[in-house]
């Protein structure tokens, strides 16, 4: 199957996003144009300030455009509210943040099945556990279900959190900077279960400065001052 | 999220902080303890006035002697208040319809070698409709509730007629326990007995009472002692003229207030009753109506009631307040998760219905403390109050209501707070 006939999942035209700041009118993100087809595994490269956080925020429809237009699996969401956002957003895309932001009271399988309780009468709690028990397990996290984040290492919890990013089958996982509070060891092992999840047809991007990380794309745009490129495809060799 | 994930997650977050959440109950705890007590304080009083409605009706006017200590002891002031003040009160004031009296004291009776020690109580013919009207005591065996009339209460033979008692009459009749003591199952009726040094035709027996409160009914019997005329007690028992007790009948029950001015006349006049240096009369006897037991119980109620109700309302005013501002700081510590939450699906609703949801757990345990320590608080207020407290049944779901509506009213501003977040600015809130 060629990448032309494959349906985007996230496509963007104009995509603009501009804050005012008293009299000035900073643009964060000026007229992105992406195409990111499924099975995608992409690399979003920027310094600080490049706007690259911006666009990773709008794709997780975390945020508005100012203006542009932004179909999510073919589907416009500018029109979309809030409660429509998040719904959105709890069904069709899995997060994985730099410090984790695993909740420190729940459990590791709790904190998994956390975008599962959010949709409202669909997943009982035995089933809850069950697809949160099968997540953990895909991270090899099966003997630490019942752990509180406190009491995992980092990279543990950066699994976790990659589990409940993966629990909703979402049509893309979103990851900024997985691997910014990790030791590099424990940072590799976090890429190459992120590579083996695109080896399984996951559609990723990550947003990072880090080159080293970037190369388990097959695919890396730029940012500079709000504008993107949109790379070549690339097979990367490993 | 489901109401039981909600509610889980609520006790999760509350008990995380236990002695912050124990403190922010405090003013909801005081609050809902003063609600209980206040409203026991009120049901107290009423139930008091209830039981006097009973005793006396709304066309009545107790009249006794007034007592004041003196040397440590309870001495009758002025002049007695006499069997013939109130044969003349019936003559000579319009709206007096009839005047029950009575007396009593403690007698030896005996029958042969039967001796008993009880009550005679002298009265007028129609002392036992007061006892029928009363409704503290009814025959053995009687349906609560249904009318009583006085043949209902005589077991044997009749009772004295009204001029028997004009007549000083030596007749009595007994009590249906003290009949058995001194007859030992014998018929009575037509036998002499002596009282004291009287002797005493039985003319009848009172049927078997019981009191309708379960309570007294271990204090005293109601079947122990015997009804004699008023005047046939007071001439062959008493060596001086004893004061009386009288309920008297008014013939028009909206003109009572005017029967007792007239009658306050006519005891001044007839008891010669002087007036001090202000002008004040140093009256001998004591009236009483049923509106003024009513005022009373009221007056005492209500200056209480009034203090707690205030204390009440302050305290979960303030009890709100620091629910509210517990909420807004756990708000604020939890702004990371609540980004956390609104990235993974959680809908302003959800985020709503968390925070509400522990506030009014919060209020709500509050609620139940205050409910428990306001009723252990009962006997209290009513020592405090002079008076009767009874716990208002009502007060337990109204008490917990109010609770629970304190945490929605002062929860909801934090919730809506929480739920505005902008989930980009509370996942980078360090």
């Amino acid at each position: 199957m060629s990448d032309a006939t494959k349906e985007a999942v996230i496509r963007t035209e104009k995509l603009t996003r501009s804050y005012s700041m008293g009299d000035n009118n900073v643009i964060a993100l000026r007229e992105a144009d992406l195409t990111i087809h499924a099975g995608e595994f992409i690399a979003l490269m920027g310094a600080s300030g490049s706007g690259k956080s911006t666009l990773l925020n709008l794709i997780g429809l975390l945020d508005r455009a100012t203006s542009g237009e932004y179909w999510l699996e073919g589907k416009s969401v500018s029109s979309l509210r809030r409660d429509e956002l998040s719904d959105l957003r709890g069904r069709r895309i899995g997060f994985i943040f730099q410090n984790f932001n695993l909740l420190p009271r729940l459990s590791a399988w709790e904190n998994v099945a956390l975008p599962l309780a959010y949709r409202k009468g669909q997943f009982g709690a035995q089933n809850q556990l069950a697809l949160a028990r099968e997540a953990l397990s895909r991270v090899q996290l099966d003997h630490r279900t019942d752990h509180q984040p406190m009491e995992l290492s980092g990279g543990e919890r950066q699994r976790v959190a990659i589990a409940r990013a993966l629990i909703t089958q979402p049509a893309v996982i979103l990851a900024d900077e997985p691997t910014g509070n990790l030791d590099s060891k424990t940072g590799v092992e976090i890429m190459h279960l992120l590579k083996e999840l695109n080896d399984e047809g996951r559609t990723i991007i990550v947003v990072t400065h880090d080159s080293n990380v970037a190369q388990y794309a097959n695919r890396i745009c730029h940012m500079r001052d709000g504008i993107l490129t949109e790379g070549d495809s690339v097979h990367v060799a490993h | 999220m489901s109401l039981i994930d909600l509610l889980r997650t609520a006790l999760r977050s509350v008990s995380a902080n236990k002695l912050r959440a124990a403190l922010t109950m405090l003013g909801v705890v005081i609050g809902v303890a003063s609600v209980i007590a206040m409203l026991a304080l009120g049901n107290g009083a009423r139930a008091a006035v209830d039981a006097t409605f009973q005793s006396l009706g709304a066309n009545q006017i107790q009249i006794g002697q007034r007592f004041a200590m003196d040397d440590g002891e309870f001495k009758p002031l002025g002049k007695t208040l006499s069997f013939a003040d109130g044969l003349d009160m019936l003559s000579n004031i319009s709206l007096v319809e009839r005047v029950e009296m009575s007396v009593s004291k403690t007698v030896k009776a005996r029958f042969g070698k039967n001796t008993v020690e009880i009550n005679a109580i002298g009265t007028t013919a129609d002392a036992l409709e007061g006892i029928a009207s009363s409704g503290d005591v009814q025959p053995v065996g009687w349906t609560a509730g249904t009318l009583l009339t006085v043949d209902d209460f005589i077991g044997e033979g009749r009772l004295f007629s009204t001029d028997e008692v004009y007549a000083g009459a030596p007749v009595c009749v007994l009590g249906y326990q003290t009949a058995l003591d001194l007859f030992s199952g014998d018929d009575p009726i037509g036998e002499t007995i002596w009282v004291e040094r009287t002797r005493c035709t039985v003319i009848g027996v009172v049927a078997e009472l019981e009191s309708t409160d379960v309570q007294q009914r271990y204090r005293s019997d109601p079947n122990e002692g015997l009804l004699m005329p008023i005047s046939t007690v007071i001439q062959t028992l008493y060596e001086d003229e004893p004061s009386v007790y009288m309920v008297v009948h008014v013939t028009d029950v909206n003109r009572i207030d005017e029967a007792k001015e007239q009658i306050t006349n006519y005891l001044r006049e007839r008891h010669q009753v002087e007036q001090d240096a202000d002008g004040n009369y140093l009256d001998d006897f004591d009236m009483l109506t049923r509106n003024d037991i009513l005022g009373q119980q009221q007056e005492a109620a209500q200056t209480f009631s009034l203090l707690l109700a205030a204390m009440a309302t302050v305290s979960l005013i303030v009890g709100g307040i620091g629910i509210m501002n517990v909420m807004l700081v756990s708000v604020t510590e939890r702004t990371r998760e609540i980004g956390v939450r609104l990235a993974v699906g959680a809908k302003q609703r959800d985020i709503v219905s968390q925070f509400l949801l522990e506030s009014i757990l919060i209020s709500a345990s509050g609620g139940v403390a205050g409910i428990v320590i306001g009723i252990l608080a009962i006997p209290l207020a009513a020592a405090l109050n002079q008076g009767v407290a009874l716990l208002y049944p009502g007060s337990i779901p109204l008490a917990f209501g109010v609770a629970v509506l304190i945490g929605i009213v002062f929860g909801l501003y934090p919730a809506i707070r929480a739920a505005r977040l902008d989930p980009i600015e509370a996942l980078r809130y360090e």
